[in-house]
């Protein structure tokens, strides 16, 4: 039997907790998971913040270390006239190497990594439910399936292992057309094909997994080998329309990226450091807001295509009385 | 040659022992004016082939001490050639000789020999002291036969010698001692039967599948210089030396290949089997290479100097045709600089060897009238690796090829000063701070990346170091390209741009066909520029010294400073001690110059002889310093430090906000990338 959890679907009106995901048949869930984002871009701005500021910590150890090399020094202009690897290596050399901001930052995004594992329940629960939770509802819901995600995760690992496998098969082909073929395009086009089916490969299992935490989420299932299992049923029976989704948003955060990037070298002076650092954030921050955009939108597609295992798991808990709003419950805090 | 043409943009460099330090005898002195007269023939307008391989005198370029003739043909499934060789050497020496040293090169390619000893104790250009022995590598030389004309058959008589490391398993240097000495003035020739195996290919030399670099194939006699046999073992750092003479070769290669060498194509007559025998002829070179291959692309065309019209043939491989314009454009660029600046072109071609995929360790080298350079499939038009490494190997016609300096012993005379070189024509024909890098909002110039390949191993070996006695492949590259080019590049600043560029000319000019040593080059920059330069080139050269300044410390003090209350400060009525205090934390002594700034606009240019371990200079005005920054010119390219080198009153964190701009970037990304798994 599903057990009960306080922020299961029957926690709210039912209407709120299936609420414009449900109703709003008219959108697909592509366009539905984009608007489901903006609602919650709390979600949003909070774990860009936490990334922002993991990384904000990386950084300043990294410039404590240089700024007594460059702050009054007037060599330090060829880097704000213009970019010059050269002169960055000799700097590193001469701070010795950045050993401990490297070291800083490679722990922090271990700890980001960590936090982005940990919260992931409260952020498809915020999806699931499509309403502000507290900061109290959200971490219950964060630690509640934090174990079984981190299962999930082991599992990840082991099925990317064939992956992995096929990528090294691909690079050995090309290795090999490389030895056959006088020129390198052969050798170039077997490696860029095989570089993008193991990309989409590796997008099918993300989308596998994707919908097992959503589907955990959902039935709060315990048995994740089950739940991975049932997802893989809803994701390959499924396929085509979930990876056309999935996929789609993909484009589109490799296109703002290409868009952002080709800004930030083309239109950008090097000495406008302000409007770098906005677009460099600018950047991470539709990066980010995509894969969350992934995420709500297969919150969205699972809640429309698996209504009748959602209702049972709903039927056993009684409606309680109407509660107030959740945004009112605790405007301050809610994500 | 360019070590790793692609990933760390290296080559083979020489430098001054003590024993090649002595000044050239009045034999070279003589030939120099000899030669030179007939340079300045060729160059007042004579055209066609420099000369024939019979050697005509009125035509010679240089003193042609031998002359090779062979007949070699390649098999293609083996790879494999079977040749003939008749050597003919001109004792030049003023001596009876009776003993004959020979390079066999491709012996070198066997797990015993001492380059490979020395691959497996510190590298070399694509291989790491880790690399796997792969038998497909294996390479050989064999003397079939070895007759001297008129003494008989000496096959037998044939001796391995190791003159530099006494390993028995070397077989890269024989000789062989004559029953009767080789009067002076008189001629010996050799007729010689070899096989040779070529690997795949490595160290500038082989096959991949059907495409052929056939360099160092042939049995080379030793030089004799400095009253004593030069022929050194095959050393995982060290390139070659060789006389000047005539060559006279021909191939026979399936008849579908295309062929491409040293010097010009004489005739190329097909065979019944399927097979055609293409001779060419060459002659004032010291070294002959000859590439074949089904998958060339011939480009042609011609530049027009001072000495002539010079042919350009670009033999090019499948999958490089972005390359073709910009391989054009930088041969064309040097062969103009070159002109300008050093002296003439005298040969009428140029050939260029684009390496197939995989065979990029032929790549980045050079060979009389024949360079490899090195591209890939899509290389962006701001990354100019083609460009450089295509400049670099010209370069080497010069500083190698015309001014023949040992290889083996100076490795700085023919690749760091080819490397200077570089920096100069990619600055002219590229721009100043672009020369080697101008994309995506970065940009770096040549001499950045010589300069940053000095600073990573400023002090291990002096230049004038045998070139396998370095600490180890990343040293030699360091000193023999980077610090040699960056210390070139200092001297610049010291005795001018102008007064450099008409001291390399000289220099050029005057040792052009001959073997010059590091004294001739030192001596030659001192004389034309009058001064004495000691001083530097015995730190610089021949010492491991090493060269960071820093200011250490500037500070306004308020005269008035005990008043109490103290006196609010006024800009312009109030009186400041400034001082600025620099410091010479090495051990490289080089005079400076200071240049202080002050708030009211005031600048000053002070002069340190830097002797002493540090200088205070200190002012009493009515303004505060505001800056001081040594070397303001940036001249001192040899200072491994260039941000120590000025202090300012008031920070500005504009440049480390923005590299922690970038950091926090790639931080985040990192990041967001990984949380993908979570």
């Amino acid at each position: 039997m599903t057990p009960f959890h306080p922020l299961s679907r029957s926690s709210g009106p039912p209407i709120s907790s299936w609420g414009r995901n449900v109703t709003n048949l008219n959108k697909s869930p592509f366009v539905a998971g984009a608007g489901l984002v903006w609602r919650r871009q709390s979600v949003l701005w909070w774990v860009f913040l936490v990334n922002f500021i993991l990384a904000g910590m990386g950084a300043a150890t990294f410039m404590r270390q240089i700024s007594p090399m460059l702050d009054q020094s007037l060599e330090s202009q060829v880097f704000v006239r213009s970019f010059n690897p050269m002169a960055l290596s000799t700097l590193l050399m001469e701070t010795h190497g950045l050993s401990s901001a490297g070291m800083a930052s490679a722990c922090l995004i271990l700890v980001f990594f960590f936090f982005m594992l940990f919260v992931e329940g409260g952020l498809l629960e915020v999806y699931r439910l499509d309403r502000g939770l507290t900061k109290g509802e959200f971490f219950e819901a964060s630690g509640r399936f934090f174990w079984r995600f981190v299962r999930l995760l082991i599992m990840l690992l082991i099925v990317l292992i064939p992956v992995g496998i096929l990528n090294n098969l691909a690079t050995r082909s090309s290795h090999a057309m490389d030895e056959r073929s006088p020129s390198p395009v052969p050798g170039i086009w077997v490696r860029l094909i095989g570089l993008l089916l193991v990309l989409l490969l590796m997008q099918a299992v993300r989308l596998w997994f994707d919908m097992a935490q959503v589907r955990a989420v959902a039935e709060d299932d315990r048995a994740i080998r089950r739940a991975l299992a049932r997802a893989f049923k809803i994701t390959f029976g499924n396929f085509g329309s979930l990876y056309w989704m999935y996929l789609r948003i993909s484009v589109v955060a490799w296109l703002m990226m290409a868009v952002l990037l080709w800004i930030w070298v083309r239109l950008v002076r090097p000495e406008w450091i302000g409007v770098s650092f906005l677009l460099t954030q600018l950047m991470l921050l539709s990066w980010l807001g995509t894969r969350l955009w992934q995420r709500a939108s297969e919150t969205v597609w699972y809640q429309r295509r698996m209504p009748a295992v959602v209702k049972e798991s709903e039927q056993p808990t009684p409606v309680p009385a109407p509660v107030p709003a959740p945004e009112a419950q605790a405007p301050d805090f809610s994500i | 040659m360019l070590q790793c043409a692609v990933k760390r943009f290296q080559d083979s460099r020489i430098h001054v022992s003590g024993r090649v330090r002595c000044v050239f005898g009045c034999r070279v002195v003589l030939l120099s004016l000899i030669l030179a007269g007939a340079v300045v023939a060729r160059a007042g307008g004579q055209t066609g082939t420099v000369a024939d391989a019979q050697g005509q005198a009125s035509h010679a370029l240089s003193t042609r001490v031998v002359a090779y003739q062979i007949e070699a043909r390649l098999d293609p499934v083996k790879k494999t050639i079977d040749a003939t060789e008749i050597l003919t050497y001109h004792n030049l020496t003023g001596r009876p000789l009776d003993t004959f040293p020979f390079h066999l090169y491709l012996n070198a390619f066997q797990p015993t020999s001492t380059f490979m000893r020395e691959v497996r104790l510190y590298g070399t250009r694509g291989a790491d002291p880790e690399s796997v022995w792969d038998k497909k590598h294996y390479g050989a030389i064999e003397v079939k036969s070895f007759e001297v004309v008129g003494q008989g058959d000496f096959t037998k008589r044939l001796e391995f010698i190791q003159p530099d490391d006494h390993n028995p398993d070397d077989r890269t240097v024989f000789q062989v001692k004559l029953a009767k000495p080789v009067a002076p003035g008189a001629d010996v020739v050799f007729k010689i039967v070899f096989h040779d195996q070529l690997p795949e290919v490595l160290e500038r030399t082989g096959y991949k599948r059907n495409f052929f670099m056939v360099a160092q194939w042939f049995p080379k006699v030793g030089v004799w210089w400095h009253d004593a046999w030069n022929c050194h073992q095959f050393h995982a750092l060290t390139e070659f030396f060789a006389d000047f003479g005539a060559f006279d070769v021909k191939a026979t290669v399936p008849e579908n290949y295309l062929t491409g060498s040293t010097g010009d194509l004489v005739s190329t007559v097909p065979n019944r089997d399927h097979t055609k025998t293409v001779t060419w002829r060459a002659a004032d070179i010291h070294d002959f290479a000859w590439t074949a291959s089904p998958d060339y692309k011939l480009i042609e065309d011609a530049w027009t100097g001072s000495a002539g019209t010079v042919h350009i043939h670009l033999l090019l491989s499948p999958g490089h045709e972005s390359s073709i314009r910009r391989y054009l454009e930088v041969i064309k660029g040097a062969l103009d600089r070159f002109d300008r600046w050093y002296g003439p072109y005298p040969y009428d071609r140029i050939t260029l060897v684009d390496p197939p995929q995989g065979a990029s360790d032929a790549g980045g080298m050079e060979y009389p009238t024949l360079i490899t350079c090195g591209t890939g499939w899509w290389v962006p038009e701001g990354a100019r690796v083609p460009e450089m490494v295509t400049e670099h190997e010209f370069g080497h016609q010069y500083w190698y090829g015309m001014v023949a300096t040992n290889e083996f012993e100076e490795a700085w005379m023919d690749e760091g000063i080819n490397s200077y070189t570089e920096a100069k024509v990619m600055e002219s024909l590229y721009g100043k701070d672009t020369s080697m890098l101008d994309l995506w909002g970065m940009s770096a110039s040549d001499a950045d990346i010589l300069r940053l390949e000095y600073v990573t191993l400023p002090d291990t070996d002096p230049l004038s170091r045998f070139a396998w006695q370095f600490m180890n492949s990343n040293a030699y590259a360091a000193v023999s390209y980077g610090k040699t080019a960056t210390l070139l590049l200092t001297l610049e600043g010291i005795i001018g741009e102008d007064t450099m560029r008409r001291a390399m000319h000289t220099y050029f000019m005057r040792y052009r066909f001959t073997h010059p040593t590091g004294a001739d080059f030192i001596k030659t920059i001192e004389e034309v520029s009058g001064r004495d330069l000691d001083w530097y080139f015995q730190q610089a050269v021949h010492g491991t010294n090493v060269l960071d300044y820093e200011v250490l410390a500037i500070r306004s003090d308020p005269l008035d400073w005990f008043r109490e209350p103290p006196s609010k400060p006024k800009k312009g009525v109030t009186l400041y001690r400034d001082t600025v205090l620099v410091h010479r934390k090495a051990d490289f002594i080089m005079p400076v110059d200071i240049q202080i700034k002050f708030d009211n606009g005031d600048r000053t240019l002070e002069k340190w002889d830097g002797r002493d371990r540090w200088v205070r200079f200190s002012y009493d005005k009515k303004a505060r310093v505001i800056s001081a920054e040594i070397d303001p010119q940036h001249s001192v390219r040899l200072d491994k430090n260039f941000f120590s080198n000025s202090s300012t009153e008031e920070a500005d964190r504009r440049a480390t906000h923005k590299l922690s701009t970038y950091w926090l970037f790639a931080t985040q990304y990192m990041a967001q990338l990984l949380a993908w798994l979570a």
